[in-house]
């Protein structure tokens, strides 16, 4: 019983992680209608970027709550700038253009950036200091949960529920509501779209900056190229969820995370990637729209 | 009179055909790539550009053609000739299972369930299913063609192969063009829902699409296992089927000249600027975008406006 | 159209010229190695310790009165780009590889060498690299089934383990080596109670580690490479696995330490002599003269392997005089002894590298490394 709870932890945190980047991918889509193929290299650049800001202002090691936040603060707000300006200049030109035109140029922004991390960091894997956050064990009868794993979990819930709250509760997240679901009827509400997408862009990067910061803390071996599989698997998620569903993106987050461990557990790990695309494939076919989407009428 | 098309790539060809004469094999090597990917983006541009279908998962079908003929040559003896027959037929048959249970799917989600097919057809490689394709290192030691107890086995043979089948493509995009099929997809890429309330089955032309499309890739799938000798998965993983996928929108998707740019574009510049080795593809990437937004629907479009020969009275 | 023949002809002969020209008083040496990807420490100190020893030749007067030119060709340690690879190096018309860093990359080009009269030296200790008995091919470190047979010995014999679990990743290296220790374990009388898989580059070893958790072990090995095998070791100790880890030959680089953090202590490593611990006067000086051109030490032991590998092949050349491979392969496989920087070097027909040494290393507090067998 403690295995499978076990299991269970495991695959919770990781699934927490794919929460914070389906969000980044979900919130864009449901404006935009638009895959950001770039965010996951977005969350790549933020681990870089935390580890850097990391060694360069508490070089002489000593890790204290103000350091761990300070890393934070800065790498979210870095990497919210670079997804501003990802938009500005290769998303809002082709607003208008065909479809596949923005998914290319998308693409283009990914090997941008992945090559950018490339260029400044090396080609050779990185590695997280091991003492950022202090290695306390926490044994639950059996069930061993990691300080690390433990502020992963707490952290990501905090931020979701704070997400859900500003979507749902505040004036601002109702203008986002309303431009996701028609652009010229906002703006002609008075809706500034434009400035709207700016919001999307910055809370999404933000949020994958947290997730690509934990990613290093935890798994402390980083390489440029990283970002490609944590984006696949997020925007899995986010599709299961249902795309363009806020809390769709944090469902199916935690669902893929839940599912990939007790795959790797009780079945093959080595598996886990077909059963993985399976699963998206039979969502897709039943239920077009994700768990949590409404089904809703082709508009033609 | 021959069209437009018709003489551009007559041109590519004689061009490509003579292009051996003044090439070191080196360049020889880089020329013979060039073909086979071409073949490919022009199989994928029957799916994406024609047929519409968002498909991101190419390098899997592309794949197929390629482990068939090593698995059939190295583990069971086969002559290379004796694999070209099951390296076309099985992409084909497989894209008929895996493809027709979510051809209906509509556009982004299209596009990442043919990831996602991708991603398993990879696993399966790496996983060395049935002892057959040989894990993440794939299969060495693929003989080269023998006819008549004469090998094939010069970059120069390599080369004018994968130019017969790039003008065996050719032939048939010409001849899909003027079919019953070419007709449809004009009339679905017009207006779909036109199209669909005139009686024509639009997923049964995407799915013909998937089935040639697959078949041409499984083509020049062999023809890659064969000049490289070894195929290993990460060939033919999504970062290649993004490749294909961006060649043909880059290029001018059902455009045969906006296509062969597109190989040239994606594939050799970045061998020609291999001194700049580690920046290029930065650049690369910033070109995507640029190109995108100064030529959203490609370097040489095609005009969907213009109404085809085909449709002129007296014309064939 | 007179003008185009003009030129095309003017095009081609200065290619010819260009070939030509090069042809006649250098010779090309190829590497084939990681250079950029995963593994890129290793391939990177393969190539420079290649160039170190080819400026050392040439600023000795060369070999038979040519300059040596070095090609590097980057597989990123990935079987295709390798293909790729062994067909550029070819072209160029190298007369030896030294190379590759991974089992399945110097595989996957071994066929094209051998196809084109090209030797080639390699690292790659996967038991196969010998199989076909190409005569253009040379292991310069030393085959799995002797590190098994060792390991083996060591964990049955010295440690008494009861219960012991293997790990690998889907490498055929990796695979090989961890199917020949399970195997050679078994002949030892000692029991393997599992024997699993992970897919290298997931970081995520929780799944699989969780599983092992529960059968209690006394030992894991694990046969894969450090970038895995270092996040292992870690995740083994946070989950309160308390079992030995003992790292197969491509554990053994400085990103295992880092990987592992403070879990690196206590891991035990089975390799070859590791550079400080080669015992001879030319290993120290390879080192000295390393790190004063790099700033830096080689990152394991398998670049002195390769530098080995290289060095055998010039000392052939002396000795024949000649740039005939064939030749010079007919000399190799008849080598004894020859005095190498990791001990002497002596091949066997199928170009097999003979007399094996191997030690356990335990890695201290402060990552260094301590010799723990008898």
């Amino acid at each position: 019983m403690d295995i499978f709870l076990q299991q269970i932890v495991n695959g919770l945190t990781i699934g927490s992680l794919y929460a914070l980047v389906a969000l980044g991918y979900t919130m864009v889509y449901g404006v935009m209608k638009l895959i950001n193929f770039a965010h996951g290299d977005l969350v790549a650049l933020s681990a870089f970027a935390g580890l850097t800001i990391y060694t360069s202002i508490f070089s002489n090691g000593g890790t204290s709550i103000v350091a761990v936040i300070t890393v934070f603060l800065f790498t979210a707000m870095i990497i919210a700038v670079v997804g501003v300006l990802l938009e500005r200049f290769a998303y809002k030109p082709l607003r208008t253009a065909p479809r596949l035109s923005a998914v290319v140029s998308a693409l283009g922004a990914g090997l941008v950036i992945q090559n950018a991390i490339m260029l400044i960091w090396g080609p050779n894997m990185k590695i997280f200091p091991s003492d950022l956050f202090p290695s306390t064990v926490y044994d639950i009868n059996g069930v061993v949960i990691t300080f690390t794993q433990f502020m992963i979990l707490g952290l990501s819930s905090i931020l979701m529920i704070a997400l859900y709250l500003f979507i749902n509760k505040t004036k601002m997240g109702t203008a986002v509501r309303a431009v996701a679901i028609n652009q010229d009827a906002a703006q002609l509400m008075g809706i500034n779209v434009n400035k709207i997408i700016m919001i999307i862009f910055i809370i999404g990067s933000a949020l994958g900056a947290v997730a690509g910061l934990f990613i290093g803390i935890y798994y402390r071996g980083i390489t440029f190229d990283m970002g490609w599989m944590y984006g696949l698997n997020a925007f899995v998620a986010a599709i299961i969820g249902g795309i363009g569903n806020i809390p769709g993106a944090m469902f199916g987050g935690l669902v893929l995370g839940l599912f990939n461990a007790l795959i790797s557990g009780y079945i093959s790990s080595a598996w886990a990637e077909t059963f993985t695309f399976t699963l998206l494939i039979v969502v897709l076919i039943f239920r077009p729209t994700g768990i949590l989407g409404e089904t809703v009428a082709e508009k033609v | 009179m021959m069209s437009r098309t018709n003489i551009i790539a007559l041109i590519f060809l004689i061009i490509m055909g003579l292009y051996p004469l003044f090439a070191d094999s080196a360049w020889l090597a880089i020329g013979t790539t060039f073909l086979v990917f071409s073949v490919v983006a022009f199989s994928q541009d029957i799916i994406l550009g024609r047929a519409g279908a968002f498909h991101m998962g190419h390098a899997a079908f592309f794949g197929m053609g390629a482990y068939t003929t090593a698995i059939l040559n190295v583990n069971f003896g086969w002559t290379i000739l004796a694999t070209w027959a099951p390296a076309v037929l099985i992409p084909v048959i497989v894209s008929f299972i895996v493809i027709s249970p979510i051809i209906h799917l509509r556009g982004d989600y299209l596009l990442v369930a043919t990831i996602g097919i991708n991603i398993i057809f990879l696993q399966i490689l790496e996983n060395d299913l049935f002892g057959l394709t040989g894990g993440p290192n794939g299969i060495f030691g693929i003989d080269v063609l023998k006819v008549f107890g004469y090998e094939f086995f010069e970059q120069t043979h390599m080369y004018y192969m994968s130019f017969i089948l790039l003008g065996i493509t050719l032939f048939i995009m010409k001849n899909l063009d003027s079919s019953k099929f070419g007709r449809a997809m004009f009339y679905v890429n017009k207006d779909d829902v036109a199209a669909q309330s005139m009686g024509i089955n639009i997923r049964y032309y995407k799915m013909y699409a998937f089935a040639i499309g697959a078949g041409i890739a499984g083509a020049a799938g062999s023809m890659f296992a064969v000049q490289y000798s070894a195929v290993s998965p990460e060939a033919f993983d999504v970062l290649q089927s993004i490749m294909f996928f961006t060649i043909v929108l880059v290029g001018g998707s059902a455009s045969l000249p906006g296509v062969i740019i597109g190989t040239f574009v994606m594939f050799v510049l970045p061998e020609i600027f291999r001194e700049f080795e580690t920046a290029r593809y930065l650049i690369f990437g910033l070109a995507m975008i640029i190109m995108m937004i100064l030529r959203p629907r490609g370097i040489w479009p095609v005009k969907f406006g213009n109404i085809p020969s085909f449709l002129k009275k007296g014309k064939k | 159209m007179r003008i185009l023949t003009k030129v095309a002809t003017l095009v081609a002969l200065s290619v010819f010229l260009v070939t030509a020209g090069s042809a006649v008083d250098v010779i090309k040496i190829g590497v084939q190695a990681p250079i950029t990807g995963k593994y890129a420490n290793e391939g990177q100190s393969i190539d420079n310790g290649v160039r170190l020893v080819i400026d050392q030749i040439n600023a000795d007067g060369g070999l038979l009165g040519k300059q040596l030119e070095v090609v590097t060709c980057d597989d990123e340690g990935k079987a295709q780009k390798a293909a790729i690879c062994a067909r550029k190096l070819v072209n160029e018309k190298v007369l030896a590889v030294i190379g590759s860093y991974t089992s399945g990359a110097t595989e996957a080009a071994q066929t094209t060498y051998y196809r084109n009269k090209t030797l080639q030296t390699s690292d790659g200790t996967s038991d196969s690299l010998t199989k076909h008995k190409y005569w253009t091919f040379f292991r310069n470190s030393f085959q799995n089934s002797a590190q098994a047979t060792f390991t083996a010995n060591y964990f049955v014999k010295e440690k008494g383990y009861k219960k012991i679990v293997v790990i690998s990743d889907y490498s055929s290296y990796a695979v090989g080596l961890a199917d020949s220790v399970t195997k050679a374990i078994e002949n030892e009388g000692g029991k393997v109670i599992y024997q699993g898989k992970i897919k290298s580059g997931t970081q995520n070893f929780t799944a699989v580690l969780t599983k092992i958790k529960s059968m209690n072990p006394d030992a894991i090995y694990f046969s894969g490479y450090y970038t895995d095998g270092g996040l292992i070791r870690a995740q083994q100790l946070q989950l309160g696995i308390k079992a030995d880890f003992i790292g197969g030959d491509s554990n053994d680089n400085p990103d295992f330490m880092k990987l592992a953090g403070k879990s690196a202590e206590g891991t035990y490593m089975i390799n070859f002599p590791t550079p400080d611990f080669l015992p001879y006067d030319a290993a120290k000086k390879f080192m000295k003269d390393y790190n004063k051109k790099y700033g830096k030490d080689p990152a394991s032991v398998w670049a002195l392997m390769n530098v080995d590998g290289l060095s055998a092949i010039v000392h052939a050349v002396r000795e024949t005089k000649s740039l005939d491979t064939k030749t010079i392969s007919n000399y190799l496989h008849k080598l004894k002894d020859f005095p190498g920087i990791t001990g002497p070097v002596s091949f066997r027909e199928d170009g097999e590298r003979i007399n094996t040494k191997f030690n356990v290393y335990q890695v201290q507090a402060d990552n260094s490394y301590k010799i723990v067998n008898k």
